[in-house]
């Protein structure tokens, strides 16, 4: 904290504090989608079609075409983020106006709708778009409170630095195993052979493991010692300590791809719902001016 | 036999590092005990695990001694024969054992050349870091998945309707589609109204040529009788020209394809399977503001929103000025205060008095005809079948009971004068007096005579011959006389005026008596203050407007254009009371109770 002070003091007034995506510019953008969203609101309450309200009038259009466009410009930051840039159309801005904006979409193609909804490609899009929203809205939540969480179960650790003590490990195990008969070594290649990544995408979101190899390899090895003397110089002693070690790395691990599995699942679904929801779009106004009423 | 033994690592920066060992002994034991002359340092490797030995004819032969296997080349054995002159690769374990010959100075020698080429675990292989701590490592690619969901919402939403349109043959004039759910039904934004039900499945029907809209011809291969609205001429030259953003939004439109006046501008569909939407207000207003200003020969007045002031005209119902064989009928506007003729003298006032003769008499006779204390309106106005409105009010049926035209008693059967035929009436009354009855016709001043009454009838006071009966019976006091208009053209042609009462004055408009069941009759007319027939009982546009406003307005009843008046009008009532809409909502209509009820059924 303190060094960023100083950074601070160096940089001005300006750098004094970090200023994320969601508080760019003094929530420029927050402030402009809200006016979108009550001008909005307010034309649907004045705006009367008959027999009811809907995709069809000239303010139906109308909002199709901004929320349309607005779906488009949006879909854009996939390209702009990998091209970083500075100033008022800086990433930062520019990802700042797509929270704000795409929060905005949830007014402006609900009301489009003018509220029917039924089993049509057009609450398809209309559907797609709010899941697409929905990860979105937890993607911030998960940009806000995960990476403390992360930073603090890592403990200064870089990844590799995590990969490393457990690879240390290994080789501390599998040289403690060198004495042991084929049957103990089994049991300790049992740990050695299982990949720490290994597990599926609901593995690495709960963080359960229930068929950890180490604990396995630990649990059969303390079946044969459990009822030992610790004399020491057992390598089975030694192999068990180890066993316990690796168990508490490859739960720091394992929490750390867990974290990293929350903080990133959302783009699972964000990315290619999205491309469903162009497609879906694509289809609704293909229908509309297919079927041209 | 020599082996020699050459041990390989590896440094960081992956130079070899060799340590040879020479082994002049036919036998050469393999494993993870650091007994064996082979030693591999590898858990996967039992502390005994193969012996390597001489063979015949210079081969060497490989054994496993646990019972565990290796691999020879690729296959997976447990004793192999080796010949070191084509060489082999032995996998025991994480550990690659070469074998060759020697050559030079170790010439005659076999070569088995040892390298450690698995990891020692699985976390020691290479890993690609941003890969494995990533949610990558257990998901399908991102990319592959948008793919994968785009492509499914295009088939889905896209190609499968299309081709659905495109092979659909049965939608000539409306023809049913087989029952089936067809792709383009995903595209169809809400359902078809209740009377195009059976059109639901069948896109094309009405959506005849993709990105063409719906043209009046789709409507009218089926609804072969609608008529114009108007002159077509003049129905171009009716609307007002929009504004700046009336004529933006014409020019969009155009450039969309979307021509103005077709019969779905009105009728809009997809809006649920209930009536068809009524008319918006606009489409009426858009031509009958200001009409006058564009089409100045036009009769009509101008109308633009019923609530506002000089939004709509004042009522002018055809009422009938003079009465006759050939009545003069007008429209004329309630505000010039039009005095009616139709041929009746009838004071309402007194008919409906609480206390006058009337109401007593009502009280006499009321047992039999059901009247109450005195007369009310329902007495004589009786609904029509619909309700909308009233039966004619006739002699026979409604005036009768009390004003009857008996004139002698045979036995217990009374003689009546015929209503509606003078010259039957002086026929009767001549033939009443040659056939020498009673010196006297009884009662024929009629009006205030009971029925039942007769034995206590008084002697009439005037009529001494038939001749003196004949001409009190038509004069001022006389049973005719009281309610008609009689013209006298010859000594016994008496003519009576001929009385047509309207059973409607509003010609153009619709109204609707049932809809209005809650409200007294008085609210509207005021008849029980009126003294003449002349009087033109019916409310003015002021006393609706107490309830109904324009589409728009805030009042009890919004009433937009179409609830008394029908663009394609026709003698029953409009579209939008027949349907029971009140402002996108239907309330009650027997369209609506047929379709509950099938409802009801079909659950």
């Amino acid at each position: 904290m303190a060094s960023r002070g100083a950074t601070g003091r160096i940089a001005g007034p300006a750098g004094a504090r970090h200023e994320g995506f969601l508080r760019y510019a003094g929530y420029r953008w927050l402030k402009i989608a809200l006016i979108v969203s009550f001008v909005a609101i307010l034309i649907y309450g004045f705006h009367n079609p008959q027999p009811r309200p809907n995709g069809g009038s000239w303010y139906g259009y109308t909002l199709g075409t901004i929320g349309a466009l607005l779906i488009l410009w949006l879909t854009m930051l996939g390209v702009r983020k990998r091209a970083m840039t500075s100033g008022s159309w800086s990433l930062k801005a520019w990802t700042s106006a797509h929270v704000y904006l795409g929060l905005s979409l949830v007014i402006i193609a609900t009301l489009h709708t003018g509220f029917q909804f039924g089993w049509n490609i057009h609450t398809l899009a209309y559907v797609l778009m709010m899941l697409v929203i929905l990860s979105g809205l937890y993607g911030i939540g998960a940009y806000a409170s995960l990476p403390r969480a992360l930073s603090d179960n890592r403990g200064e650790m870089t990844q590799m630095q995590m990969l490393e003590s457990l690879r240390t490990l290994d080789r501390q195990l599998h040289d403690a195993a060198q004495p042991l008969d084929h049957r103990f070594a089994e049991m300790v290649r049992l740990s050695l052979d299982e990949d720490p990544f290994a597990g599926s995408f609901m593995t690495r979101l709960t963080g359960r493991y229930p068929r950890c190899g180490t604990r396995a390899a630990q649990a059969a090895i303390r079946e044969v010692t459990g009822d030992r003397p610790a004399l020491g110089g057992d390598p089975l002693e030694k192999v068990d300590m180890l066993l316990g070690r690796k168990e508490a790395a490859l739960s720091r691990i394992r929490q750390h791809l867990r974290l990293k599995a929350l903080l990133e699942v959302w783009l699972y679904v964000h990315v290619p719902l999205t491309f469903a929801l162009l497609a879906a779009l694509t289809a609704h106004i293909v229908a509309v001016f297919f079927y041209w009423g | 036999m020599s082996f020699i033994v050459r041990q390989i690592s590896r440094t960081a920066e992956g130079r070899e590092i060799v340590r040879p060992s020479r082994f002049d002994k036919a036998e050469l034991s393999i494993g993870r005990d650091p007994s064996c002359d082979i030693h591999l340092p590898d858990l996967a490797v039992t502390l005994q695990h193969a012996l390597v030995r001489e063979g015949a004819n210079g081969t060497i032969e490989i054994a496993a001694t646990a019972g565990l296997p290796f691999d020879v080349d690729g296959r997976q054995t447990e004793r192999a024969d080796v010949d070191p002159a084509k060489g082999a690769n032995i996998r025991i374990g994480g550990h690659m054992l070469s074998v060759s010959h020697g050559e030079g100075e170790d010439a005659g020698a076999v070569i088995l050349s040892i390298e450690r080429v698995g990891a020692l675990s699985d976390a020691s292989e290479a890993k690609d870091e941003q890969k494995v701590f990533s949610l990558a490592a257990a998901m399908p690619s991102k990319r592959r998945m948008a793919w994968t969901l785009a492509l499914i919402v295009v088939a889905l939403g896209l190609l499968w309707p299309i081709t659905a349109f495109y092979a659909n043959q049965d939608a000539k004039a409306g023809e049913a589609r087989p029952t089936a759910f067809h792709g383009d039904e995903l595209w169809s934004p809400g359902k078809l109204s209740i009377a195009h039900a059976g059109l639901e499945n069948n896109c094309k029907a009405c959506h005849v040529q993709p990105g063409v809209v719906v043209a009046d011809d789709a409507c009218t291969a089926c609804h072969t009788n609608v008529h114009d609205h108007a002159d077509p001429r003049r129905l171009a030259a009716a609307p007002a020209r929009p504004g700046a953003l009336g004529q933006a939004g014409r020019a969009i439109a155009t450039a969309f394809n979307r021509p103005e006046g077709r019969c779905a501008d009105c009728h809009i569909e997809h809006e649920g399977r209930t009536a068809m939407p009524v008319t918006p207000q606009k489409f009426c207003a858009d031509c009958h503001t200001d009409l006058s200003k564009r089409l100045t020969d036009t009769k009509l007045l101008d109308a633009s929103d019923f609530g506002t002031p000089q939004g709509h005209p004042q009522f002018r119902p055809l009422i009938a000025t003079r009465a006759g064989e050939t009545p003069t009928v007008q429209r004329l506007s309630l505000d010039a205060r039009p005095l009616e003729d139709n041929g009746l003298k009838f004071p309402h006032a007194l008919h409906l008095s609480t206390s006058n003769g009337v109401a007593r008499m009502a009280t006499t006779v009321g047992a039999r005809y059901g009247f109450g204390k005195s007369l009310v309106c329902a007495d004589c106005h009786v609904p029509d079948a619909g309700g909308a409105r009233f039966q004619p009010v006739s002699m026979e049926k409604n005036c009768q009971m009390c004003h009857d035209l008996a004139f002698d008693k045979v036995g217990p059967t009374y003689r009546t004068l015929r209503h509606g035929d003078p010259a039957q009436v002086v026929a009767e009354l001549r033939a009443f007096y040659r056939s020498g009855g009673p010196a006297r016709p009884f009662g024929l001043d009629g009006m205030r005579r009971r029925p039942g009454d007769f034995g206590a009838t008084r002697p009439p006071s005037r009529a001494a011959s038939a001749d003196a009966a004949i001409r009190a019976v038509f004069s001022e006091g006389g049973a005719c006389y009281d309610c008609h208009r009689i013209t006298r053209t010859g000594p016994d042609d008496f003519h009576i005026v001929p009385v047509r009462l309207p059973d409607r004055y509003m010609m153009k408009g619709w109204f609707d008596h049932k809809a209005h069941a809650t409200e007294s009759c008085e609210s509207c007319h005021a008849a029980k203050t009126s003294e003449s027939a002349s009087d033109v009982l019916l409310p003015k546009i002021a006393s609706c407007q107490q309830c109904h406003g324009g589409e728009d307005a805030h009042k009890a009843v919004p009433s937009s254009c179409a609830m008394c008046h029908d663009y394609h009008q026709g003698d029953v009532a409009p579209h939008a009371v027949r349907a029971g809409w009140v402002r996108g909502e239907v309330l009650d209509s027997p369209r609506r109770r047929a379709a509950d009820a099938m409802k009801g059924t079909g659950s």
